[in-house]
């Protein structure tokens, strides 16, 4: 499913639009970054409550559809533009990652 | 010059999870014990019994320090060679940390202990929080007022550098701590950007019987905070290396 749509659905508002037709193939669920290097797959949509800088580059690195922040926690503004550059698609939730979570699950693997 | 032994992350009973027989007396005594000539002790977001600890030796020569917990849950040291920038930043920090009460039956005692053994004061809020502030603003506070900056045991999860972050952030990271059981060769390979930093080990003891079980080795003039820096720095001859990793603990 295209993330525009995944957005839609959840209720999800962009911060950074970098690629709004990004394939969202699955989720993944870490406030650790190494875990998500080591874990997270090409075009998960990536929810997590870390906000540090490094966000981007482990999203650039790892080839992940998007960021959501859960809980409506807003990175800061060298983050947001650090994903503009690198072209990293940014997202807010405003539930909680356990919420968040269960419902993209039902929309991809319903 | 000479090669030195130091141990720059030693907890005391301010840490709620260390043991109550962690008095400045008694580290200063283990310290001696374990042939160390440099230690720091450096509690949870608090550095205050180092002032204690400070005024029963020569050797080893001791400095203030903290292990201060960012925003992110990233541990790094804060080393310091005077009492006050330390302190200061204690203050500083513990007005920020959120009020959660210390329950000392579930995560121990935070006791502030002179030199005789005394309790001078036991500290209210928890001091197992993160303090609300990012890393690069911890990174300035400390530098801000003459601290050398050590992200503690960078390669575990949870709590080091890079293994909530991932990858060395932007920035000055001259140096980084290994966790006493970490094998120096993996974890070169796993994060080649630490080839280029200068790497030290400490034994992170929370219980008498760990100081010595892991140690830096500082050659210098004289086991000193500024001797530390310049080797951190890499200059005038100065070296700075992990010692063997502690084996039991893996």
């Amino acid at each position: 499913m295209r993330l525009k749509e995944v957005a839609e659905r959840l209720g999800l508002e962009f911060l950074v639009t970098a690629d709004p037709e990004a394939e969202v193939r699955g989720g993944y669920v870490s406030d650790l970054l190494s875990d998500v290097l080591a874990h997270a797959e090409a075009g998960d949509l990536w929810i997590t409550h870390q906000r540090h800088l490094n966000v981007v580059a482990v999203a650039k690195l790892r080839g992940v559809a998007g960021v959501v922040f859960a809980r409506g926690l807003r990175p800061g503004p060298e983050a947001l533009r650090r994903a503009e550059e690198e072209g990293v698609n940014l997202l807010l939730s405003p539930s909680d990652a356990f919420d968040t979570a269960g419902r993209l699950h039902r929309l991809l693997l319903p | 010059m000479r090669w030195y032994r130091a141990d720059l992350h030693i907890h005391s009973v301010l840490s709620p999870c260390a043991s109550l027989a962690m008095s400045p007396r008694r580290i200063v005594a283990e310290a001696r014990r374990a042939g160390l000539d440099l230690i720091a002790i450096c509690d949870h977001n608090a550095g205050e019994n180092g002032k204690y600890a400070r005024r029963l030796a020569q050797t080893p020569e001791i400095l203030m320090g903290m292990e201060i917990q960012t925003a992110e849950e990233v541990e790094i040291l804060a080393l310091f060679p005077e009492e006050e920038p330390c302190l200061a930043l204690q203050e500083e920090l513990y007005e920020l940390l959120p009020p959660v009460p210390n329950d000392p039956e579930l995560f121990g005692d935070q006791l502030v202990v002179d030199e005789e053994d005394e309790i001078v004061r036991t500290i209210p809020k928890l001091l197992l929080s993160p303090v609300p502030l990012p890393l690069e603003e911890v990174v300035g506070r400390v530098r801000a007022r003459g601290g050398l900056v050590i992200p503690a045991h960078v390669e575990r999860v949870p709590g080091g550098l890079l293994g909530v972050l991932g990858l060395l952030p932007p920035g000055e990271w001259p140096a980084v701590e290994i966790s006493p059981w970490a094998r120096l060769g993996e974890a070169l390979s796993r994060w080649p950007e630490l080839r280029e930093r200068r790497i030290l080990r400490s034994s992170d003891a929370h219980y008498p019987e760990e100081i010595g079980r892991a140690w830096t080795e500082l050659y210098a003039e004289s086991p000193t905070f500024a001797e530390l820096e310049r080797a951190v720095a890499g200059r005038g001859g100065r070296e700075i290396r992990p010692g063997p990793e502690w084996k039991e603990g893996r």
